[in-house]
């Protein structure tokens, strides 16, 4: 029996391939502090949001988490709960997000939102589950600091993706 | 950038200070005023009602006023007066000393962090 796809169902696996490839391709970097990272995974998120709807942006996200960690060898452990924590938490900010009335939230405004998210649940759950000292919150406020700036460089970098290319002038 | 989206900059960056003030701050708010007078064993007392000390020393009487939260010498016996120069002590940890009268004050928080501090 040959399970039926759509072709929503593999646009969402491209974009999540993509999302793993970057995920991948950082955990690679070294970390000045735990739990800092680029996070330009999101950046796929963002625009698949932007371009498919919340639907897809949140497949594209568990998928990455799940597929990424097992590619990894993190499945299940520590670094996996974070990850799926900061994942549920962006996802969940990005549905509040896209109920804002008039024009909304830009790529921007989603990547900044998605990005403060992630750090904080991933961090709150660090807290509550690994490390549960009260001296772990002083370094929240660097974290989110660092959160915000790859979430504009992200959200720009995602504006970039989804916006349609100017024509060449000859 | 939509204006939900600079909005939401603005607000972020607004913010974040307060992160840190929040998370980095020493002692918290001050609750009592701690007083060493000579060898005595320190008093602790509480800074919610407005009001004066005078504390007897060596040299003669120290006053010390408490008002809203904060405390400050305001009068003192002593040559230098670096004691009242001090001013106004407001956040947890701060402290004020009369060496020549022997007496000092300091601000203590819930949770006092360092007796002292060494460089």
């Amino acid at each position: 029996m040959l399970i039926q796809t759509t072709p929503e169902d593999h646009r969402i696996a491209w974009f999540a391939a993509l999302a793993i490839t970057i995920h991948i391709m950082e955990s690679a970097l070294p970390s000045p502090l735990p739990g800092l990272k680029p996070g330009l995974a999101n950046v796929i998120t963002i625009a698949v949001l932007l371009q498919f709807g919340w639907g897809a942006a949140a497949w594209v996200s568990l998928l990455r988490v799940v597929c990424g960690s097992l590619l990894l060898g993190t499945f299940l452990s520590p670094t996996f709960l974070l990850s799926l924590a900061g994942a549920g938490c962006s996802i969940g900010i990005l549905w509040l997000a896209g109920r804002m009335p008039g024009r909304g939230f830009g790529p921007v405004g989603f990547s900044i939102l998605a990005a403060l998210a992630h750090m904080a649940g991933q961090f709150t759950l660090a807290w509550l589950l690994f490390i549960p000292h009260p001296a772990l919150w002083r370094l929240f406020p660097l974290l989110m600091t660092a959160a915000l700036l790859f979430g504009i460089i992200s959200g720009i970098i995602a504006g970039a993706m989804t916006t349609e290319p100017r024509p060449c002038r000859t | 950038m939509t204006r939900a989206d600079w909005l939401l900059l603005v607000a972020v960056i607004g913010c974040l200070p307060l992160l840190y003030t929040h998370f980095w701050s020493r002692e918290g708010v001050a609750r009592y005023l701690q007083v060493q007078e000579g060898n005595q064993p320190a008093r602790i007392i509480d800074l919610a009602p407005d009001r004066e000390l005078v504390l007897e020393g060596p040299l003669g009487a120290s006053g010390i006023e408490i008002h809203a939260g904060r405390a400050r010498f305001v009068h003192s016996p002593c040559p230098g007066k670096n004691c009242i120069q001090a001013g106004w002590l407001a956040a947890a940890g701060e402290l004020a000393a009369c060496l020549p009268n022997r007496i000092s004050i300091q601000l203590r928080g819930l949770h006092p962090r360092f007796d002292a501090i060494n460089f």
